[in-house]
């Protein structure tokens, strides 16, 4: 089996810090939301999360805590959350952890969006 | 690294364009597929779409809370602008206008520092101040002393001075500190302030004269340059921007020397201005805490110059006339002098 390389994006004022090892079957997101392309930013990510259906051989552990997510960014987290469904049908588990600040209702509600659209996914929504 | 390439929406647009060439298609079987996954693909994009404008609608609201917490915010920050420009504007009574300008700005030490530097200090005090005070009703002094002090202290500001104290019916400012436009021009400022203070004062006498002040007051004014203490002496609860010095002390002497409604000078001041007033040598005096022997000058007015010169006509029942013609042109000068011609006319035929 063919290794995938690890992905590490640097947080910035309009991006978040993102963290992807497919060795140690992790995947991390964290910060704000608003690139100015957001197809550009989130392509590299979305290209590596669809292959990572062929080539896992370990339970995927996903955590996201994001502070502000713009509407286009939504779009392209639902690409990212394809992909895990992908990993699941392919026979690896996907947990996934989405935390959010005690009073950020809008965050909390997106995380439980989430949960609605993809059931067969392992979704523990947290309080940071 | 991002991929400028990529697109978003790459799955539901490749779907799209397959579809041109199938539904020219007898295919059944092929339709069909392409309608399920073409329902496939349009049943989640209406899930996201919906799940997008309800997080937009929570965003919105959040932003209309966000505005009015602002909006809120602003209004406090407003009244608390309006309530720290009343104390500013409160507190520049009592602080020289550069330190109140430093202060404000953010830009002043307020530690105890002091440097020494080379000053002018000017000391005015009027005359038999005790013994006028006596011949005045209170409310009466109080009113000629505020505006003594306040066309003193106008004329002062206007020439860059730093007012450092009242002390009683003294006034004591100086020059160099905390701005200077050197030692010379600082010299030379002072000078001309000190002047200006005794014409001015002349008018106000006039002025007060008319108004039953019999005896106005008159001035002394001694002016000395010098190097001074200047600073925040104090202690770290109650802070005083002064200076101090011998030098200070000489230009209260000079002042306590200085003929009633003349100013008396230093030699080191008046190596600055001799060129702009004539000034009589008033001969060596010793000063305690002054190890020289101070030579002293009397300044007798300003030094004729080769200009047009003013208009000038004072007269004790009010009338006060300081012009210089060079400021008017051909039409206001003649029709300045009309009017005067037409009051004098008057004044002849009056009873």
């Amino acid at each position: 089996m063919s290794v995938i390389t690890d992905l590490q994006i640097s947080a910035t004022d309009r991006t978040p810090e993102i963290h992807l090892s497919p060795s140690a079957g992790v995947f991390s997101m964290k910060g704000e939301s608003f690139p100015e392309d957001v197809s550009a930013f989130y392509g590299q990510v979305i290209v590596a999360i669809d292959q990572l259906a062929a080539k896992l051989d370990k339970p995927l552990e996903v955590d996201i805590a994001m502070v502000y997510i713009n509407s286009s960014s939504i779009k392209a987290m639902f690409r990212i959350f394809e992909g895990f469904e992908a990993v699941r049908k392919a026979g690896q588990a996907v947990n996934i952890r989405w935390h959010h600040q005690d009073d950020d209702d809008i965050m909390q509600e997106l995380g439980e969006d989430f949960k609605d659209r993809f059931p067969e996914l392992s979704f523990d929504i947290k309080v940071l | 690294m991002e991929d400028p390439l990529f697109d978003l929406y790459d799955r539901e647009k490749r779907l799209l364009a397959e579809g041109p060439a199938l539904l020219e298609s007898d295919n059944d079987a092929e339709l069909r597929a392409f309608a399920e996954r073409l329902f496939e693909r349009f049943a989640k994009v209406v899930r996201e779409n919906e799940d997008l404008t309800r997080h937009s609608d929570r965003q919105e609201q959040r932003l209309v809370k966000l505005n009015q917490n602002l909006k809120t915010q602003t209004r406090e920050l407003d009244q608390r602008k309006t309530e720290l420009e009343s104390l500013s504007t409160q507190l520049a009574k009592y602080l020289p206008p550069q330190i109140h300008e430093a202060l404000f700005a953010g830009n002043y030490d307020t530690r105890i520092a002091t440097k020494r530097k080379k000053l002018t200090v000017f000391f005015s005090d009027i005359k038999g101040f005790t013994q006028t005070s006596e011949n005045l009703q209170p409310e009466a002094l109080t009113e000629y002393l505020n505006e003594y002090f306040s066309e003193m202290t106008q004329i002062a500001l206007e020439h860059g001075a730093t007012i450092d104290k009242y002390m009683g019916d003294a006034m004591m400012v100086f020059f160099g500190d905390p701005e200077t436009r050197g030692v010379r021009d600082d010299a030379r400022a002072c000078v001309e302030m000190a002047l200006r203070m005794l014409e001015r004062l002349a008018q106000l006498q006039q002025r007060w004269r008319a108004s039953g002040f019999d005896n106005p007051f008159e001035i002394r004014i001694g002016i000395n340059t010098g190097y001074c203490n200047v600073g925040n002496f104090g202690s770290e609860q109650r802070l005083s921007y002064t200076i101090i010095g011998g030098e200070v002390n000489l230009a209260q002497r000079l002042e306590s020397h200085a003929d009633v409604g003349g100013i008396l000078m230093s030699y080191e001041t008046w190596v600055h201005v001799q060129d702009m007033v004539d000034a009589e040598p008033r001969g060596a005096m010793e000063m305690k805490g002054i190890a020289r022997n101070v030579q002293t000058y009397g300044v007798k007015g300003r030094k004729r110059t080769g200009e047009a010169p003013a208009f000038a006509l004072s007269h004790p029942a009010g009338v006060s006339i300081d012009l210089d013609p060079t400021t008017l042109d051909d039409h206001d000068r003649q029709a300045l002098a009309e009017k005067l011609a037409h009051l004098a006319q008057r004044l002849r035929q009056q009873d």
